[in-house]
């Protein structure tokens, strides 16, 4: 095409040329830039507000933890543990109902954990474990023979025990020889509890101990502490349940 | 009057009128074009800051959970205690049914009347035998059972089960003792 082709071309048409131009362009920037960024960036701001909100959930947290002592937590874990421990405990038990019964006045005749209807030692779910909520437990049958004065102690002495004791059935009959010394057989349902599978959510805000929580840890320290150091609770189970 | 002669030729009005629709569309392209780079300017701009920002709360996302993750002791036996207390508290000293029968009966049994046997199960329910050689002894003590006032309105059924009396007077009662249950 010639020269002055073009330029008359361009002379006929130059009115529309630029603007057909800006239009064009003005397509493109829209198709491929506008558009698309535009829509990108209403698609991410839900994402940067959960971004944020994380931030701030987790700097929480972060805060929160550091105000703890790890040692005096730790602490007051295994009181927690010793009073409600992860899995059966029946050594321990064993000793503690003793001890409890020494403490009560009271000679313990026999101590006697349930067995399954096959007759075998219980083990594992087969037994007759129970499930009380989250709890589970164990039965176990006591006797114990001493004043019938001190029997109420007995009952008390139990259902404040450290341990988590609670009473199925009582019953008792006078001794023969002496009205005042009686044969007792206690069916007690001993509880523990394993850990819940989602206990750890990365998530989620942590708790905080209350006030009612200090209380019932200084309860059970001091309940701990009023069980003779010949039998030396210790929870049961793993030392870090997380392994 | 005013009187307006237009001595121009038509051509020139024309061409001039040409000239001035040229120019006004040449205006209004760039006016347009300039527009849309600043839209794409803009847009450009407020992804970028927008990824900016991500990228910060990202890391301090990542640092927080660094930090967590160095606590994570401190964290499970947090987690760990607050399991356990919330289970403890709802069982810890709650006196059982039973335990309350016995000291109930502790109470509404006379002393002079010999308990043979007691037996309370799961539900309180109470099977109980006594001794006495005394009569009057065993109607007070039936009322004590019987009478809601006495009874702190605990029990909600008291039945005897038998009586004998032996050649020398005494008295073998069996009572079955039925506990009110909370609704």
């Amino acid at each position: 095409m010639k020269k002055s082709d073009l330029v008359k071309l361009y002379q006929s048409h130059k009115l529309y040329l630029f603007p057909v131009t800006v239009a064009l362009s003005s397509i493109f920037l829209i198709a491929f830039i506008i558009y698309p960024q535009t829509i990108k960036l209403i698609e991410n701001q839900k994402a940067s507000g959960d971004l944020i909100s994380k931030s701030k959930l987790l700097e929480t947290k972060v805060a929160a933890l550091e105000r703890f002592n790890e040692e005096d937590l730790s602490q007051k874990t295994q009181v927690a543990l010793v009073s409600l421990p992860l899995e059966k405990d029946l050594g321990e038990i064993i000793g503690l109902l003793q001890q409890i019964g020494a403490q009560s006045g009271f000679s313990v005749a026999s101590i006697s954990v349930s067995v399954n209807n096959a007759g075998s030692p219980s083990g594992g779910n087969t037994d007759n474990t129970a499930k009380t909520a989250d709890l589970n437990d164990y039965k176990i049958l006591l006797s114990v023979q001493g004043p019938k004065v001190l029997l109420q102690s007995l009952l008390k002495n139990l259902e404040s025990s450290p341990r988590l004791i609670k009473i199925n059935n009582i019953d008792i009959a006078s001794n023969s020889k002496s009205s005042e010394i009686i044969e007792v057989s206690l069916s007690l349902s001993v509880l523990y509890a394993p850990l819940p599978e989602n206990l750890v959510k990365a998530d989620s805000p942590l708790p905080d101990l209350t006030q009612n929580d200090e209380e019932l840890i200084s309860n059970l320290e001091m309940a701990e502490a009023t069980v003779s150091s010949s039998n030396q609770l210790s929870p049961k189970g793993k030392a870090n349940p997380f392994e | 009057m005013k009187v307006f002669i237009n001595l121009l030729p038509p051509e020139i009005v024309a061409s001039e009128l040409k000239k001035a629709k040229f120019y006004k569309v040449q205006f209004i392209a760039i006016g347009v074009i300039l527009f849309m780079i600043f839209i794409s300017s803009l847009t450009l701009a407020l992804r970028v800051l927008q990824s900016h920002n991500n990228s910060l709360y990202k890391t301090k996302i990542a640092q927080a959970e660094q930090k967590i993750s160095d606590m994570g002791k401190t964290q499970n036996s947090l987690l760990v205690l607050k399991d356990r207390l919330g289970m403890i508290s709802q069982h810890y000293k709650i006196q059982s049914q039973q335990s309350k029968m016995y000291e109930l009966l502790d109470t509404l049994v006379p002393s002079s009347v010999t308990v043979n046997a007691i037996s309370i199960d799961k539900k309180g329910t109470v099977n109980l035998t006594v001794l006495t050689s005394d009569p009057a002894v065993l109607d007070q003590m039936i009322d004590n059972l019987t009478n809601k006032e006495k009874n702190q309105q605990a029990i909600s059924q008291t039945g005897v089960d038998g009586v004998s009396r032996s050649a020398s007077g005494l008295y073998r009662v069996s009572f079955t003792i039925k506990q009110k249950q909370d609704k």
